[in-house]
Parts: structure tokens; C-alpha cells; sequence
């Protein structure tokens, strides 16, 4: 235990008095994640562009379409044009000085008023010339075509949808609910995982390459307190690590979706919480003991690296199973699948439908596998093949 | 632990019988010529090594000296027979072993990130040992090697001669009865060669005993009481440096007996 102690010590020590490794994988990974995502919400969603739409034979419908309410600002400004100009306004489309061109029927307000059905191909057509390669103007074309077939509806209305009533059954709640469920077991785990690359293969394949690991193994220190030592350590600075992203994310969130992950968090109970942070000391334990014997099997912090490179793309895909599909709460035998477990154990949790009977299976599978895994890695390290392969 | 030479000698190394073979790469197969796929490196080899001796183990290069010395220090692990140290087996009980060796080789190394200051702390720990223990034995063991000025200065940053003195210091922490050393003068300039052998002169002195692997004659002339002549695995020869060497330069003796054992004449 005392040897424990001390190998996680050591371990902590090589980490925290290393400032360029607290730097690169403290600091940084939610420091990027902050200003990615920041950088990509204003991009999304905090412009409000103006949409320069020409019009050949204007007409009062339509442009009834584009006036906005009192108080708020138009988005599009609508130029009137002449028939004779269309070939250059297509060239100001092309140069983008011109995000759109519709050439409406001359008659297009008596159609309006007149009502009546063609067939496709029959009836007046409305021209909407776009730039595709434009993200200004094809946000102007699928803005405009979805206005003018709402037109369209109304002037020959059969039914309408959702007007007096129908709605969603779900609540905002639950409804921001599933959409955490499929996000953040993802992002929780591409980051532990992240968390410990940057760790576990220096940590052991880096201690065998220098020749330090086997200063060590000649001391009196059993394989498995060596072990124990190592994974316990590598786990919490992997989970440190991952909490950085984390903050990044959170504090990020609210710019890139206009949600917040805080309000999410307060809809669940402390219980719930105290689960959720069991499933990811599980999920952080299984990924670093996974990584280790990865670690020790390969002869270089390199080879290492590369050959972690398929499992974390099996454990992304995995973490990516919630946006695909959900398992029944009542399917307990896909709790027994590592890391599968875990992301749905933490989707049940976000999606508010918590089952008690799943996470103990997933935790108490867990815990059989990581005990394997840590059997694995004390035989490793006993093996001359393993210490002395280089 | 002093022994006085008059009483009879005590065992304290003890081989039995070692095996050990190794799985080839199908690389190392195609070179070797061997399609077999194993190599034998040690077999049956049986030598005994006595309290307050040193003991050399010489033999040319792939004999199966290093991976002998990796088997007394635990290691590694013989496919069959065994080997004692102070009258623990390795393959029994490898920590009690582990506590009373020192092992030192080149391929052992401390990791360039720490201080020696901490290294000798956290191994320290490792052996078991109290802070204040620990302390007193920093005092001896860095005055002994002239660390002192540089106990805070990263391993990285250290000469060689002075990482070489760093790791003797930190492999007798623990004062073990026996010390084994592979090659201790290998890839070493003269001054820090000179370093090591008259730190194993010491601890002949202080009553240890001692086990050393190498290729080099004036060495084992030099330093050993008793030795045994390796090759391909077996114990060619064995005895007191002056049986063995039976009146000629020791080189001459062991070019005596790799003819007689390569060729069978």
C-alpha cells in the first residue's frame, strides 16, 4: 500500500513540476475547446447578415413576404430591376455583390388572387437565380423558395398544420435533456480518452524506452502495487485533463447551441450525479488501463500512440452510438459491454430516465473488467518480452 | 557480516541448474540461421558464490552472462532450476531477493527529469526505508560520490561519470549484502571506469559480496577472488582465479578452454 502511495507520488510529481506538460494537457485542451467553439458559435450565430435580393416585375405579395414586423430590421432589401438587366445581375451574383435574382410572372399578384391549380411544368414560374458556392446567397435562396411555397399553400389551402392545435408532447426540459444525452457522452469520453494519450504512453512505453522502468522492477516493489500505482495516477491526472475540456466546453456551450449545460445539470438529482460520476471514474479507469497495456506492449512512446489510434476510434464510434439509436432501459444485458455501457449509462442519466438495476450492472461489470485488465498488466510486467522488448 | 578469513566460507550466491531460452523473432531466425525458433541461453549452469567475494563471470558476448545476473536480480524468470540469494529463491521469493540486492547495469537508468535529491528519496521509499534513515544514508552515500553539489540538479542535466556515481549511490541504498553489477566498466571513460572499480574494492572491504559479469581479463584479474568461465551457457570452468588461470595469464587459460569447449579437443 505504502509503495502504492509512493509510485503515485512520483507519478503526480513527474506531472505537475513539469510545467509544459500541465501546460499542454491541463491548460490547453480547454482553452482550445473555449475558443473553438466560440469562434464557431459567433461565426453561426451571432451574424445577422442583409440579403441583397434583385426583383424583375416586383409585385406587392411579394414583397408584403419580406416587410418585417414594427420594431425589427429587415434582412433582405429588396431591389426592383429591369428585364433587360438579368444577364448582369447574374454576373453581380457570381461576384457575390448580389446575393439573389427572382424574375417573377408579370401577372404574379393577379395568379395570387385568381387562385387555382396546375399541374407542374403548366404553371407561371418563378425564376430564383443563386450562387450555391455563396453561403450569403444560398441562405437567401432556401429563405425565399420556402417563403414563396408558403405563399403558394395559402393561396390554395386544403389543411393547415399546427395552427389551432397539435404541438410537442415533451417538455423544453426533456427536450434539451435528449439533446445532452446524445452530446456529452460522446464529448466526455473523447476527452478522457484524449486525457490519457497525452499521458499513459509516456508514462510506460516512454519509462521502457529510457531504460527506467526496469530501475524500478528490481527494487522490492511488487508488479501489481508498480501497476495499481501507475493506472491510479495516470486516471486522475487523465480525468484532470478532462475536467480542462470540459470547463472549456461548458463555458463555451452557451455561445455555439444558446443552451446551457448548467441548466441541464441542475434538472438532476444528487443521486443521479454521484451516478453519473461513478460511471465516468469507471469509464476513466477502463480507457487508462486499456491505453497502459497498449503502452507496454509497444516498444516506443510512438508505436505506442499509433497503436492506440483504432481503439480510440472504436471508443468515439462507441460514443457516437447515442446520436444513432438508444437501447430499451429494459435490455440490462448491453450493460455488460465495456465503455458501451458507460455511454448509455450516462444517456440515461442525461435523457432524465435513470435506471438503477443498469447502472449497477455497468459498474459492477466495470469493475470486473478493470481488475482483468490490471491481472493483464501485473503479468506484462512480469514478462521478460514485454520489460526487455525493444 | 565481516568474515574472517580463517572460518570456513559461507554460500551466499548460489545458480542451480539454470535454464533459460529464449522465443527468437522470425527476424533474429533468418540471421542466426536457427529455424528452430528458440536459442538457448543458459543450460544448466551451477556456480557458487561465497560471502565477502567477489565473483566474476566471464565470458565473450552472448555466452548468456547478462541474462544469468538478470535472473539473480528477478528480472527475469528461469525456465527451470533456480538460483539463490542469501537463501532466498528468485523464483519463490523475488521482493526478499529484491531487498538484498544492489543491480547495476547500463541499461538501468534514472529518469533525466528528477533531481538525485528525489530519486534517493523515492527509492528510498521503495526499500522500506524511515525519513530519518534515509537521510543519514544521503549524507554517507553523497559525500562518499561527491553528489552533494549536484543533489538538486536535474539527472538530465548531470556528465556521465556523475549519472554513473548517482546510480551506484541509489542501487546500495538499502546497504544489500550482495551486489551484482553487469559489465560494470562498459562504455565508461577511465575515470569514471575507475570510479566503479574502486567502489567494488570498497565493498569487498566492507565485508559485501559481489558478482560481476564482463569480458574484459584484466578486470576479473584485477578484482575477482573466484571465477567462472561462461560459454554458450554452461560453465566451461570454475574456481579460484589462480585454479582456473593454472599458472598462465589468465587470457591464456581462457583461450585454453573456449578451444577445448568449442571444438571438443
Amino acid at each position: 500500500m505504502n509503495n502504492i502511495l509512493t509510485v503515485i507520488k512520483k507519478e503526480f510529481a513527474r506531472f505537475f513540476k513539469d510545467k509544459r506538460l500541465v501546460l499542454s494537457t491541463l491548460i490547453l485542451p480547454g482553452l482550445l475547446i473555449f475558443v473553438l467553439y466560440t469562434l464557431l458559435g459567433s461565426v453561426f450565430y451571432d451574424r445577422a447578415p442583409t440579403y441583397t435580393v434583385k426583383v424583375i416585375h416586383p409585385s406587392a405579395f411579394f414583397t408584403a413576404l419580406f416587410t418585417p414586423a414594427e420594431g425589427e430590421a429587415s434582412s433582405f432589401d429588396l431591389i426592383d430591376a429591369e428585364a433587360e438587366d438579368a444577364e448582369s445581375i447574374k454576373a453581380e451574383i457570381r461576384a457575390g455583390t448580389t446575393d439573389l435574382l427572382v424574375v417573377l410572372p408579370e401577372n404574379f399578384d393577379d395568379l395570387i388572387v385568381s387562385g387555382g391549380v396546375s399541374a407542374v411544368g403548366e404553371a407561371p414560374n418563378v425564376e430564383i437565380w443563386y450562387n450555391s458556392a455563396s453561403i450569403d446567397s444560398s441562405s437567401a435562396f432556401s429563405t425565399v423558395s420556402a417563403a414563396l411555397d408558403a405563399l403558394e399553400d395559402s393561396v390554395s389551402n386544403r389543411f393547415d398544420i399546427n395552427i389551432s392545435a397539435g404541438g410537442d408532447v415533451s417538455t423544453a426540459q426533456e427536450a434539451e435533456a435528449s439533446y445532452y444525452a446524445m452530446l456529452l457522452p460522446f464529448l466526455i469520453l473523447t476527452f478522457l480518452f484524449s486525457g490519457c494519450m497525452g499521458l499513459a504512453p509516456e508514462s510506460i512505453a516512454g519509462e521502457k524506452e529510457r531504460g527506467t522502468i526496469a530501475t524500478l522492477l528490481v527494487t522490492p516493489i511488487r508488479r501489481s502495487e508498480l501497476v495499481i500505482g501507475k493506472i491510479a495516477s495516470l486516471s486522475v491526472l487523465s480525468a484532470l485533463s478532462a475536467i480542462s475540456s470540459f470547463i472549456g466546453t461548458f463555458l463555451a456551450l452557451p455561445r455555439l447551441t444558446g443552451g446551457s449545460i448548467g441548466a441541464a445539470f441542475a434538472s438532476y438529482s444528487a443521486g443521479q450525479i454521484v451516478a453519473l460520476l461513478a460511471i465516468m471514474l469507471s469509464s476513466v479507469l477502463l480507457i487508462v488501463s486499456l491505453i497502459s497495456i497498449i503502452s507496454s506492449y509497444a516498444k516506443s512512446v510512438k508505436e505506442a500512440a499509433s497503436l492506440s489510434v483504432p481503439l480510440m476510434i472504436v471508443v468515439m464510434l462507441i460514443g457516437l452510438s447515442t446520436m444513432m439509436f438508444t437501447v430499451s432501459s429494459s435490455a440490462h444485458a448491453v450493460f455488460l459491454i465495456p465503455i458501451y455501457n458507460c455511454v448509455q449509462a450516462m444517456a440515461e442519466i442525461f435523457s432524465l430516465r435513470f435506471s438503477w438495476v443498469n447502472l449497477v450492472i455497468t459498474l459492477a461489470s466495470n469493475l470486473v473488467y478493470i481488475v482483468l485488465l490490471v491481472w493483464i498488466l501485473t503479468r506484462m510486467f512480469k514478462s521478460e518480452r514485454v520489460i526487455f522488448n525493444k | 557480516m565481516q568474515e574472517n578469513t580463517a572460518e570456513p566460507l559461507r554460500e551466499i550466491i548460489r545458480a542451480e541448474n539454470v535454464r533459460k531460452t529464449f522465443t527468437l523473432s522470425r527476424k533474429q531466425r533468418a540471421l542466426e540461421k536457427n529455424p528452430s525458433g528458440r536459442k538457448i541461453a543458459l543450460d544448466g549452469l551451477s556456480f557458487t558464490g561465497y560471502e565477502g567475494e567477489i565473483y566474476g563471470l566471464l565470458g565473450p558476448n552472448g555466452a548468456g552472462k547478462t541474462t544469468m545476473l538478470r535472473i539473480l536480480s528477478t528480472l527475469i524468470r528461469p525456465d527451470a532450476g533456480d538460483a539463490f540469494i542469501a537463501g532466498h529463491s528468485v523464483v519463490k521469493e523475488p521482493e526478499k531477493v529484491r531487498s538484498s540486492i544492489g543491480f547495476l547495469t547500463s541499461e538501468l537508468k534514472l529518469e533525466d527529469f528528477f533531481t538525485p535529491a528525489y530519486l534517493f528519496g523515492f527509492f528510498g521509499k521503495l526499500h522500506g526505508m524511515s525519513d530519518g534513515a534515509l537521510a543519514a544514508r544521503r549524507e554517507e552515500l553523497f559525500s562518499r560520490f561527491g553528489i552533494s553539489d549536484f543533489a538538486e540538479v536535474k539527472v538530465g542535466d548531470l556528465s556521465t561519470g556523475m549519472k554513473q556515481k548517482v546510480s551506484i549511490a541509489i542501487s546500495i541504498i538499502h546497504d544489500p549484502s550482495v551486489i551484482i553489477f553487469d559489465e560494470p566498466t562498459n562504455g565508461l571513460d577511465v575515470l569514471t571506469a575507475k570510479v566503479v572499480t574502486d567502489f567494488l574494492e570498497e565493498m569487498k572491504a566492507q565485508g559485501k559480496s559481489i558478482i560481476v559479469s564482463t569480458h574484459i581479463f584484466s578486470l576479473v584479474e584485477k578484482l575477482c577472488d573466484r571465477v567462472g568461465i561462461i560459454i554458450g551457457g554452461r560453465m566451461a570452468a570454475e574456481g579460484t582465479l589462480a585454479e582456473v588461470s593454472c599458472g598462465k595469464s589468465l587470457e591464456d587459460a581462457f583461450f585454453d578452454i573456449y578451444k577445448r569447449t568449442v571444438t571438443g579437443v
